[in-house]
This record gives structure tokens, sequence and C-alpha cells, in this order.
């Protein structure tokens, strides 16, 4: 099964801390050796600033070795530094605090900036300060804190790349707190902030403009994390295929990460009976199966496989045998693992739909191969 | 006529003053449509007496042996060593030279051949065909007394020939007046029954110019050297006076020396392009300095003009540089950048402060140790690809004069490349190394691996340590070249290495890369702004696409690829593989003489012929279905293949069939046949096409024909006969058309749950169970109300979303839900480039659905 594993594909897109849990999903799977799947973990915990967890870690991979010296030192350092930049942060939090200045502040940041320079003496530095500790908070693993610095940095400063960076470092801390609902709007928010930096496009820009590129990283990475966020949100598998279906992120998608077309063959399977105002999403499938099509020289999995079977080759019979492997991939995936036996009815009421479809008459006998679970599907 | 020339130039070479009479001349000159000739033959004198007449001294004879070489063939030079001849002629006259009877006969041939060139000028073959009469006589005359053949003679009428042909090829003939054209053919005649006569001295001659002459020289010796003499000293004292007298050729091996190859130089340089100057003598004395030349400097400046006056020679655009001299240019290009490439302190640049052209310099004096010469070596490489790339235009593909000049291509590489080499290591003009790259790639991406092999293997023997040959495969090669274009700033580069790297890719079948860069570089959008070499590059690139695909089995793809250029029916224009007959309109002969230069040269044709049978056979396989499976005369008028319909139903008109002889003829009949249901014999038709066999894998694309054949032939039966079942077996069809069980059952179910085809299956009974239904008038009306009705609304719901969303545009996803529904009305309506402003870099998906990529439900991925 490691072959259809995801992860070595999806983690070079994610944050650091973002990356945890797949990897500590991985060691509950056993698809790849503990051992290397907890150095890998511990290799990962090294460099953020979680010194006690990467210690813990340490420990479990390398049993009866040393700790080594740098993690005290760190350790030190990382007090420090916290003292300090909350030091730094706070002179600004005392003021956003006071229900005075919340109710004065107003949508114009330059003019809230100025209001606050004029009777509170808050200048930019310090509210980088904010940025600073909420980063810093980020990094130690205080996603909680984190969340907070950062919300009152993006609501006061103007500095537009540390903003983006704040963007993505909130809902990175949101998603590991597990706020949904937050999250959601985080993503959405950010997604429009990534949409509207696309400028209007002469016809005869070239292919290799330096903004297009970012933005289609942007986009990348995006999809990644919003993974995390549409399989755990309750209606996100269909705002999942809203917004993956949509042209630009379709493309993306063909472009830069096709695995992800795993995710949105599941989506649209699951989302068989949900209602949805987008005609986009209720014919969905027809037109993932084309996509998937279109994909095969880049990108088969069981998953895609099943659909293809099914609707382009109309061969029940490898239709059911890739429903079988799906089911393991599914199984095993970390997104997926909850839907599995959603998935299942889902896709064998598809088989069987299709199956009544066109027979007019069909040999119960038959039927065996397709499967006995089949009968739930009746 | 020629009797006129005669003097007047006889009058200027006798007179030893005067710039005066040297503008008369001139003045004179203007008026004459033949006379630019003389004044050339003044400074030729006597170097073109000396050959005709030639003397004894040892000197002497080596000039013109020097000489003899290059002029031996090319006519126009011929005419100047007559002219010289009879100048001298003239000379003797006013000397008062005492000659023997048997000079004299050989001045009066001279006369006679002079005044037969001066007619030649003119065209007036009238005057020649008196004068050649008169010389034969004379000829017979001597021959009478036992005096060998002059060589002046022999040269005369092998001269007299090649213009002869000249003329006629030329079709000089039609301009002529009816006794002039019937001149021009008496005197191919007698030419011919002449050179017939002497045989054997002619070939002699041309055996060996020098040693027939010498011969001859020897015979009558004794006179002739005293003329000689007298003549020579005469000479000198010309040439004090005369401005061009300066090249002249007395005296010259003495004068050329190291120290006054500035000066040379400097007096080529000035003469050239100069409507009298003699590009041959230019070169030949540009020849003797590079052989003089002592230092590298001197050597740089040399090669460098020598190269451009090569260049200059042929002055027409429209006829190629005489391989002979195109092969020396490119030795000393190689020359030259060697020079440049093994000594680092010089360098040849082109925009460079001025320095004295007259100073010999030396890079110590120079403040980095770096000497610039001012010159463009990227220039003389282009000249030579282009001029390569006219001559095999010029020269007729299908005769071994082709193949031998296409042999120059791996020397004209292994140059280019040695550019390539200096320049990466220079590093000072990349401007200069991307266009050199440019020219490999150009070269080479055309070509399949084993070429390209040989090309590459030509430079390591050619002692060229390129870098970048080193890199294994020609992909990997191409690949590099290519990326280093991506990189330059230059953004015509980039289009044109994108295309060949595209081109490369589908060469080498690898579909889906080759259509993914086509796409994601939005050519489709701009390409109709790009000049006309880049957009017939763009052509050959999809239509190698359209076959890629063909031969891949994608026969959708290759058929959606191949439409556009055939339904434009100029296929030959568009790839610029021959130039197009308008029936309407006539090109001026600017037009039709730019279309030539544009002309692909032979061994980079892609084969139309090939070409078509791909895109009618894709065409058929697509459509026969379609139009088996559609019943109503207006669904009938929207056809995929306006192309392949138009034939169809010329097909079918016709009365009579005969036996198939064309590629069309073949695919017309297997159309048909697969419309009866009669697959096999679709098939057999279509193998038996004999242009297949310039596919490279063409068991294989015939194999895969087959079977798609089976296939649709499959299709094409349940449409067209399935009104006249209530059921079908299953194993029955699968033993009809020679295809598995399982593979029918697909087949059929794909087709029902597409709602192609009003059925359902019986797996019990193992048969296909038909579901007739017969709509009644008002039915069928009803049915088209309700299309039409959803046509408007639909209609209504763009027109509604143009209003509200036309400012917001794409990138807004607050309107999904509109959004969501124009988008599908597109689709639905497969138009194409409606979504160019979705999304740059990545456009894809769009167009996937609309373009290439248009992959309807029914197509099978095996």
């Amino acid at each position: 099964m490691a072959e259809w594993d995801l992860s070595q594909r999806i983690i070079p897109y994610l944050d650091r801390h973002l990356a945890f849990p797949l990897l500590a999903y991985l060691t509950e799977t056993g698809l790849f050796p503990a051992e290397e799947v907890q150095a890998a973990q511990y290799e990962l915990a090294r460099k953020t600033n979680m010194v006690d967890y990467a210690v813990n870690l340490f420990e479990s991979v390398y049993p009866g070795k040393e700790i080594p010296a740098e993690f005290n030192e760190k350790r030190k350092e990382a007090l420090l530094t916290n003292e300090r930049l909350q030091q730094d942060a706070q002179a600004v939090l005392h003021v956003i605090e006071n229900p005075d200045v919340a109710q004065a502040l107003r949508q114009d940041k330059n003019q809230n900036l100025q209001y606050l320079k004029e009777n509170y003496n808050v200048n930019l530095e310090q509210i980088t300060a904010l940025y600073n500790f909420g980063q810093f908070q980020y990094t130690v693993g205080n996603y909680s804190g984190a969340t907070d610095y950062l919300y009152h940095f993006r609501i006061l400063s103007t500095d537009a790349d540390l903003n983006t960076s704040a963007h993505w470092g909130k809902l990175s801390s949101d998603i590991l707190i597990g706020k949904w609902d937050v999250a959601l709007e985080e993503l959405n928010s950010l997604r429009d902030a990534i949409d509207s930096r696309s400028t209007p496009l002469p016809a005869s820009a070239s292919a290799a403009d330096p903004a297009a590129l970012g933005q289609l990283h942007a986009r990348t990475w995006w999809l990644h994390w919003s993974l995390f966020i549409y399989f755990n949100h309750d209606q996100g598998r269909t705002l999942l295929l809203e917004t993956f279906l949509s042209p630009t992120y379709l493309n993306t998608i063909q472009t830069s990460c096709p695995w992800i077309l795993r995710y949105l063959v599941v989506s649209s399977i699951l989302s068989r009976k949900a209602p949805s105002p987008s005609s986009r999403v209720r014919h969905s499938i027809r037109e993932i199966v084309k996509i998937v099509q279109m994909e095969e020289y880049q990108y088969t999995d069981p998953v895609t496989t099943f659909l293809k079977e099914l609707y382009v080759e109309f061969d029940f019979e490898a239709a059911q045998k890739a429903l079988t492997e799906a089911e393991k991939v599914v199984a095993n995936d970390f997104f997926l693992d909850n839907f599995g036996d959603e998935f299942m009815d889902n896709a064998r009421y598809l088989i069987s739909e299709a199956y009544c479809r066109i027979h007019q008459r069909i040999d119960i006998g038959c039927v065996i191969w397709l499967g006995m679970q089949l009968w739930d599907g009746f | 006529m020629g009797s006129r020339f005669f003097r007047q130039a006889g009058d200027s070479d006798s007179d030893t003053e005067s710039s005066d009479e040297e503008s008369l001349v001139s003045g004179d000159d203007a008026q004459k449509p033949a006379a630019p000739a003389k004044p050339k033959s003044r400074f030729l004198r006597s170097g073109g007496s000396s050959d005709s007449e030639s003397s004894s001294e040892e000197e002497e004879s080596e000039d013109s042996e020097d000489e003899q070489k290059p002029t031996a063939t090319a006519q126009k030079v011929s005419k100047y060593l007559a002219a010289g001849s009879d100048d001298e002629d003239s000379d003797e006259e006013v000397k008062r030279v005492v000659k023997s009877a048997k000079d004299k006969r050989l001045e009066e041939m001279e006369a006679t051949g002079t005044a037969m060139n001066n007619a030649l000028k003119i065209n007036d073959w009238t005057a020649i065909s008196t004068e050649f009469d008169k010389l034969l006589r004379m000829i017979q005359r001597q021959q009478n007394v036992g005096d060998p053949i002059p060589p002046f003679f022999i040269r005369t009428t092998t001269e007299l020939e090649t213009s002869v042909n000249d003329a006629q090829a030329k079709d000089a003939k039609k301009k002529m007046n009816a006794t002039n054209a019937r001149a021009l053919t008496a005197m191919k005649q007698k030419i011919k029954k002449t050179l017939k006569d002497f045989d054997k001295e002619v070939k002699q001659y041309q055996a060996d110019p020098e040693v027939f002459e010498r011969e001859y020289t020897a015979a009558v010796a004794p006179e002739v050297t005293k003329v000689t003499k007298t003549r020579k000293s005469e000479g000198a004292v010309d040439e004090d006076d005369d401005a061009f007298q300066t090249v002249g050729k007395d005296g010259k091996a003495l004068q050329f020396t190291s120290d006054s190859v500035f000066k040379e130089l400097q007096h080529v340089q000035q003469a050239r392009g100069k409507k009298n100057t003699d590009r041959n003598e230019q070169i030949r004395i540009l020849e003797k300095l590079l052989e003089v030349a002592a230092t590298t400097y001197q050597r740089i400046r040399v090669l460098l003009a020598l190269v451009s006056a090569r260049f200059d020679y042929n002055a027409s655009v429209a006829s190629h540089m005489p391989i002979d001299l195109w092969v020396a240019a490119q030795k000393e290009v190689d020359q030259l950048i060697n020079i440049v490439a093994t000594n680092s302190h010089y360098t040849v640049e082109e925009a460079i402060p001025d320095y004295d052209e007259l100073a010999e310099r030396t890079p110590d004096e120079e403040p980095d140790k770096i000497l610039r010469v001012r010159g463009s070596i990227i220039s003389f490489v282009d000249r030579l690809d282009d001029e390569f790339t006219k001559s095999l235009q010029n020269i007729d593909p299908h005769g071994t004069e082709y193949v031998e000049r296409l042999k120059d291509e791996k020397y004209l590489y292994a140059t280019i490349t040695r550019a390539q080499t200096y320049y990466e290591k220079s590093k000072t003009q990349s401007d200069s190394l991307t266009r050199v790259i440019m020219r490999r790639l150009e070269h080479i991406y055309s070509k399949p691996d084993a070429v390209v092999n040989a090309l590459e293997a030509s430079i390591s023997t050619a002692d060229v340590k390129a870098a970048a040959s080193k890199l294994g495969t020609t992909s990997s090669l191409i690949h590099s070249l290519c990326v280093h274009l991506y990189k330059s700033g230059n953004s015509l580069l980039r289009t044109r290495a994108i295309l060949c790297h595209i081109y490369h890719y589908a060469l080498h079948n690898d579909f889906h890369t080759s259509r993914d860069m086509l796409l994601m570089s939005h050519l489709q959008e701009s390409i109709h702004s790009a000049d006309v070499a880049t957009q017939i590059l763009y052509n050959r690139a999809v239509v190698q696409l359209g076959l890629c695909a063909f031969r891949c089995g994608l026969i959708k793809e290759a058929q959606s690829t191949l439409q556009e250029i055939f339904s434009t029916q100029r296929v030959k224009e568009l790839l610029a593989q021959g130039v197009h007959q308008q029936r309407f309109q006539v090109l001026t002969p600017d037009q039709e003489k730019a279309e030539r230069q544009r002309q692909l040269p032979f061994h980079m044709h892609i084969n139309t012929e090939l070409l078509e049978a791909a895109f009618l056979v894709s065409s058929m396989l697509v459509e026969i279905p379609l139009l088996a499976s559609i019943d109503s005369e207006e669904q009938k008028r929207k056809a995929i293949s306006k192309p392949f319909r138009r034939l169809l139903d010329f097909a079918d008109r016709q009365v009579f069939t005969g036996p198939p002889e064309s590629t069309r003829d073949h695919i017309m009949q297997a159309s048909k046949a697969l419309q009866n249901g009669d697959w096999q014999q679709c098939r057999d038709l279509v193998q038996s096409i004999k242009i297949w066999s310039l596919m490279p894998e063409a068991a294989a694309v015939k194999e895969m024909l087959a079977k798609r054949i089976q296939e649709e032939g499959l299709r094409t039966y349940l449409f067209t006969y399935a009104p006249y079942y209530s059921s079908l077996s299953l194993s029955l069809l699968s033993r009809t058309f020679h295809l598995e069980v399982r593979a029918v059952t697909s087949i059929i179910s794909r087709m029902i749950w597409h709602e192609e085809l009003s059925a359902s299956l019986d797996q019990s009974a193992g048969v296909v169970v038909f579901h007739r239904v017969e709509l009644t008038r008002t039915q069928q009306l009803a049915q088209v109300l309700a299309d039409k009705v959803s046509a408007m609304v639909e209609q209504n719901e763009k027109t509604l979303d143009n209003k509200l969303g036309g400012s917001t545009g794409w990138g807004d996803r607050g309107e999904g839900g509109k959004g969501d529904k124009r988008e599908q009305v597109q689709e639905r309506k497969g138009r194409a480039g409606g979504r160019g402003g979705a999304s740059r870099g990545r456009g894809r998906g769009g167009r996937f659905q609309q373009g290439l990529g248009n992959q309807m439900n029914e197509v099978k991925v095996r």
C-alpha cells in the first residue's frame, strides 16, 4: 500500500508544523517502519523551538543515548527570546485590550495607525513585535497564542508581506488547534488574497512571468492546506468540490499537483447525494471522470482507477477490483481515514446505479462477482 | 556597337592623363547597359591578356595559373578577360608593333571574340552568330596552315556554350524578337557541332587549361614573347595614372608584403560595394593577403574582409552562393573562430571604439590586454547558414547534387558548434551566443536521433571540445539548448525555442509533454502577431503534434489537432513546403519571391500525403460513427471534419468507382465499407495505403488502426442497424467484429450510458435489447421546440452574465453559481479561446476541454 501513500508528495507543500499530524498518522498506519517515521519526526522537530518535544522524540529514536547539549542551550535561548518578545508585544497588547481603543478602531488601517500613534504612542515597530511574538509562539507550539497575536497584528499592520505571512501563520494555527469554522473563514479570506493578487493579464504575457508563477505556488500550497479543513469541516466536501473545480484551481491541480485528484474523486463520490445549489457540484462526477481520463498519464491510483473503470470502460468487474484496492487506500490516508465506510457505501451505490441503468435483466448469479456487499446498495 | 566600345576603351587607356577623361567615360558607362564591365576590364587588362596569350616567363604564368582556377568556369569573368584582350589589341594599334601573320590572325580572332562578347552583353544573338561564323572560318584557315588551335578559341566556344544555355534557361527568349530567338537556337546548334568537332582539344583544355596553353605558347613562342614584353612595360606606365590600377594585377605578388596589408585592405574595402568592383579580383587579392599576413591581428583583419568579400560575391537575393565559395567561406570562418578562440587576447566585436585602420596593433597596447577588432562572427555564421539553406532551396531535391550538398551540413554544424563554444568561453557576447544556439537548435530539432547523432559525431571528430555536445542523448541536448534560450531575454528566440522543443517531443512520440508545453506556452493566442517564419514553425509543431497523437493511437486528438490546418486547404503553403496557386488573385513578383525564400529545404519537409492520410483516417474514425448515429438533416450539417465530409459527399456522388489508386481513394472506399459495417474491408483498404511505410512505426500503427476500425465498426454497425433488430446477441457481435465479449459489452454499455443507443443489456440471455421509440410528428416538433427554448435560455443567461459580470471578469468567484453555469454553456458549445483570461501560466484545464485535449466521453483509453 505504501506506493499509494501521498505523504511524501504532500509534505513538501506543508508547513513544518502541519506535517506533524501526518507523520503521527503514519506511525499508526504502519505503512512504513516505525523507526523511520520516528526519525523523520525527530528531524522535523529538531529545527523548531519545541525543544521538549524534540527531546522526547530523541529519546525514543535513540534510546540510551545522551541528549545533545544543543537542546539545553536552545531551551535557554528560547526562554529568553520568549521573554523579550513578550515584553515588546505586551505594550501593544495593553493598548489594544483597552475597550476604548477597540471602539475607536475603524476599517481604515492607516487611520488606525494614526490614532494609535497619537493617543497611545504605539508605532509600527511595536506592532511588528506582535508579529514576531506570534511567530515565536507558533514555533514553540503554542498555536492558540499564536493565532491571537497574529490576529491582532493583521488588524493593525499595513505591511503587505508580513500580513500575508501572518495570514498563513494564522491559518496554520487554526488548523492545528482544530477550530474548523474559524479556519474555514481564514482559508477563504486567504484564497481571496491569493486570487486578487492576479494582475489583469495582457494577452502577450509570457508564461514565465514571475508573478504568475508565485501565484501558482501559493495556490498549490493553499490546495494542500485546505485539505485539512475540507476533510474535517461538516460542509467540507461540497465546498471542496466547488473550489477545486473552479477553473483556476483545477488548472493548478493539473499543472502542479495531480495527486490532489484523489481527494477530488473521493469528495465527489462522498457528496453524491449532498444537496447543493451548484450544478457544478451536482454533476461533479461527470466532470471529474473527464479530468481523471485526461490526467491519466500523470497520475493514477486505485481511487481514480475505480472511477475510470466504472464510467469510461464500464467494466464492472475491474471497477469492483479497483474499489477493494481503493478501500485500503482510503483507510490509510490521513485525510480520508474517517470516511472509509461512507466512501464504500456511495461507491457501491454508484456501481449498482450504473449497472442497473444499462441492464434490462440481471442475472443474480452473475452479480455475485460484484461482491456480496453490493446487496447493501440495492 | 562593339567597335564603339572598343574605341573608347582604347582611348582612355592610351590617354595617360586626366580624370576628366575618366568621368567622361564613366558618363558613357552609365548610358550603355553593357558598359559597367569595361572599366573592370582595364584593371584586369594585363592579367587577362597574360591569360590569353601567356608568356614564357615563370612568374607571369604562375600568376595566370592562380587566376585561372576560379575563373575558368565563371562566364561573367570571361567577359573581362576577353575584353581585356581587345584592349591590348587597340594598344597595339597605337604603338604600331610589328606583327607576324600568326599574330595578326590571332588578333583578328580575338577581335571577333570581343565583338561577340559585346553582342552578348546586349543579347544580340544575330550579331554573335555572324561573328562566330567568322571565327570558325578563321580557325579553319589556321588549321589549313597547320597551326595548333589557339586556346582562346576553345575558351570562347565553351564560354559561349554556357552563355547560350544560360540565355535559354533564363527564358530570355521570350523577350527577344523572332530573329534574335532564331539566331540563338542556331547558335546552340552551331556550338554543339563545333564542340563535337574539336572534342579532343576541348577535353584537353578543360582538363588542364594551363598545360594546353603552355603547349600552344611553346608552339608559337618566339613571336609572342616580344609582344608581351612591350605590353608589360606599357602596363606599368598606366598603373600610375589610373585610380583603379592600384589593385591591378601587375607585380602584385611583389607588392604584397605584410607591411602593406592594411593599405591593401583599405583599398579593397573602399572598392567594396561599388558598382564597378570586380568581386572576383578582390577575393583573389584578399587570399594573397591572407598568405602574407604575418601577425594574428593582420590575419583576423584579412579573414574578416575575405569572408565578407565572399559573401558579397553574389549580390542577387534569389540565387545562392556558388558552392565552392561557400565551402571556402566556411573554412575561413572556422579559421577565424579558431584564431580568436585560441588567442584570448583577441576578440571580434561589433560595437567598439574607432581605431586606426592602417596601424598595426597588438594586445599589449590595449589597457586590458584585449585587442578588439570590429566585425561580427555571428553574422558570418548566420550568413553561412542562410546561404546553405538558400542553396538547398535552389537545388533540385531529387538529384544527387542535393545529397552532396546536404553532406556539407555537418561542416556547417561543426562551425556553428565551434562558434557556440567560442561564445560560451568568451562570455561577453551573450546575445550572439543565444543566436548561435538557436541556429544549432534549428539544425537538429526536426531530425531523428540517428541523424543528430551523426552530426554530433562529426563535431567530435572536428576537434571541437564543446561542453554542450557531451550531453548524451539528443533529447537532453535539445533540452539544454532550449533551456538556455528560455533564459535569454529575447522573446522571439524563446518562442522559437519552445516550438522546436515541442516539435522534438512530438517527433519522439511524447504526446503529453509536447501538448502541455504547447498549451502552457499560450502561443495560440499570440501566434497571429508573430512573424511568418515563426508562424510556419508553429504550424510545423502543431502538425507534428497531430501526427504524434496519431502514432500514439489518440485518434480524437489527432483529428482535432490536424483539423485546423486542413480546413484551410493550404497545407503546403502553411508548412512552407510549396507555393500555393491562388485561383483568383495573382501574387506580385515580390510576394512570390518572398514566398520562395521562405520555403523549407526539402529534407525538412513533413510529408503532406502522410499527413493527409493520418488526418483523413482519424476523421473517418471519428466521423463515420457520428454520421451513423444521427438521423435528422439538421444535425447532419454539423460536421466535425468539413474537409472529410466534403470528400465523402463527393465520393458518394460518383457514379462509378474504380479500384482505389490514390490515398484519398483508399480512405473514401474504406469509409464506405465502414458505413456498411464491413470492417474487414475497411481495415484492408486502410492498411494497404502505401504511404504508411514512411511512418517510423508503421506496423504498430497499422495494428492500432485495425483495432480502432473494429471498435468504430461495431459502433457504426449498431447505430446503423439498430432499428432493424429487436435484440442482438453479444456473442454474435463479438464474433463478427473479432472483439472479446467483454470489449463488446463495454462499448455497448458506454453507448447506453451516454444515451446514444436506446437499448439495454439482458445479462441472462447475453443479448442487447433495443427499445425503439417512434416519434410522431407532433412529438418531433415538440422536441425541436424544446431544443430551441433551451438554446434561448442559455443565450439569455449568457447575456445576463455579460451584463452583470462584465466588469468583474473571471477572477470573481462571488458569483460562483452564475459563473458555473456560464462555464458549462461554454463547454457545451465547445467554443475555443473563451477563457483566455482565466489564468495565466496554467490555463490548461479550460483549454483541455475545448481544444486539443477535447476528449468526448466515448474515447477509450486502453
